[in-house]
């Protein structure tokens, strides 16, 4: 075991984990944090994407240790005292969910972009979002959601 | 799905990763960003007994322009690498290729010595290096020595790092000046996949508009990264003149020695070099 303290959403953290674990081991069997979710496991599909300090990472292929003494934010941490963020408000309006597997992933990869760039593109969203698979295919609407939370209050 | 059960070593310094490669003879293995490895240790093609994770040795990371060169510690990310500012006004070409590596949640983890160690044929970053003429330092039992990228790559999926030895750094020296450059791939099912064929190619030329100095390399044409040395000869001293550009991609496609797999077969990735050397060229006309 190895133990490691850092921020999760907000608060700290302390545990003690397998050395074995990955962050994602770590926040859905160890913390109960099931929004992350288990997609391919291999960092394509995007749905397991947490952000790292701000930056967009794949939970599946980071290893647990490499969260110490750093911030972590999971789907979990988006809203505000129960009220969805910005990100989750325009995802509802639009429509932008199907099954939903895919949306933890898309919010926070989306709120990277939104974090760096504050008035994407359209073609920017896309590149923005290019890791993250919906294989419902619901595209469309999650990129006006996007677009919709940059242009919106 | 878990990985398999492994230990963890988590060294501070770059000798005491050395030391703990050196204690574990054979049964650790070095791991970066882990983009690359903990794919292929869920595939169960490694199974290595112990991991020396890199991510909390300081003198790792950092990039430190140096004079007139570029010193990449070896842990810096390929999104830190592609959004610096000294890399982006000095080195565009390396910036534009580690901007093309995967997706942004890869390339905040993916580290550019993890890209020239997994030694990926089809590399984003290895090419652009190539043109560039850059080193690498690697650390060992017996001390730390330079290495240049045009010897690092030895074979398919190999390098120049020894068991027991650990990349460092990548030094990039100053591009000639008046240099153009460019980076353009071509990936045949989707933009974020490794391209089937990748290409750098860096320009000087004089004030005839002849070619005083060229480089040009590959990726995915061969089972390591090359500099394209007969397409570079085809084109030195000339003028770079239509019949001159589609010489030279003739001479890539003819010195390549391409693979065959399941993105395409060798015939397609030598037709493919000829196409897009022959692009890239005409862009920096």
């Amino acid at each position: 075991m190895i133990s490691i303290d850092f921020t999760l959403n907000g608060r700290p953290c302390r545990i003690d984990v397998p050395a074995h674990w990955t962050a994602l081991d770590l926040l859905r069997d160890g913390l109960a944090l099931n929004g992350t979710k288990y997609g391919c496991g291999e960092g394509v599909c995007g749905t397991c994407t947490v952000l790292l300090d701000g930056e967009p990472v794949r939970s599946c292929l980071v290893l647990a240790a490499r969260l110490r003494g750093r911030v972590v934010l999971t789907v979990e941490g988006l809203d505000r005292d129960g009220e969805p963020d910005r990100l989750q408000a325009a995802f509802a309006r639009a429509g932008a969910v199907q099954c939903g597997f895919c949306t933890p992933g898309m919010l926070l990869s989306a709120r990277a972009l939104l974090a760096s760039n504050p008035s994407p593109s359209e073609q920017d969203v896309r590149e923005a979002l290019a890791g993250n698979l919906c294989r419902c295919t619901g595209y469309t609407k999650i990129v006006h959601a996007v677009l919709a939370a940059a242009g919106g209050p | 799905m878990r990985l398999h059960p492994f230990a963890l070593s988590e060294p501070e310094t770059v000798p005491e990763a050395v030391e703990v490669l050196a204690r574990f003879d054979g049964e650790a293995r070095v791991i970066a960003g882990g983009t690359a490895l903990v794919p292929t240790m869920r595939l169960g093609l490694v199974r290595p007994d112990r991991l020396v994770s890199l991510h909390r040795v300081p003198a790792l990371s950092g990039i430190r322009v140096d004079g007139d060169a570029l010193d990449i510690g070896a842990m810096t990310s390929l999104a830190a690498l592609s959004r610096h500012d000294a890399v982006r006004a000095r080195w565009p070409l390396l910036g534009q290729a580690a901007l093309r590596v995967a997706t942004p949640a890869i390339r905040s983890t993916a580290t550019l010595g993890g890209n020239l160690c997994y030694a990926e044929a089809a590399s984003d970053p290895a090419p652009a290096l190539l043109c560039l003429e850059a080193q690498v330092r690697v650390a060992g039992p017996s001390g730390e020595r330079a290495v240049p990228l045009a010897g690092f790559f030895t074979g398919f999926y190999e390098t120049a790092v020894a068991p027991g030895e650990i990349l460092t750094a990548v030094r990039v020296p100053a591009a000639p000046a008046g240099a153009g450059s460019g980076y353009m791939r071509f990936c045949p099912r989707s933009a974020e996949d490794k391209p089937l064929v990748g290409v750098a190619a860096l320009l000087v030329l004089d004030a005839a508009k002849r070619v005083a100095e060229v480089r040009i390399a590959l990726g995915g044409a061969a089972p390591t990264p090359i500099r394209a040395r007969r397409a570079e000869s085809a084109l030195g001293g000339e003028p770079l003149t239509d019949a001159a550009i589609s010489a030279a991609a003739e001479a890539a496609a003819a010195e390549a020695d391409p693979l065959s797999d399941l993105m395409g077969s060798a015939a397609y990735r030598r037709e493919m070099i000829r196409v897009w050397v022959r692009r890239l060229l005409l862009s920096l006309r």
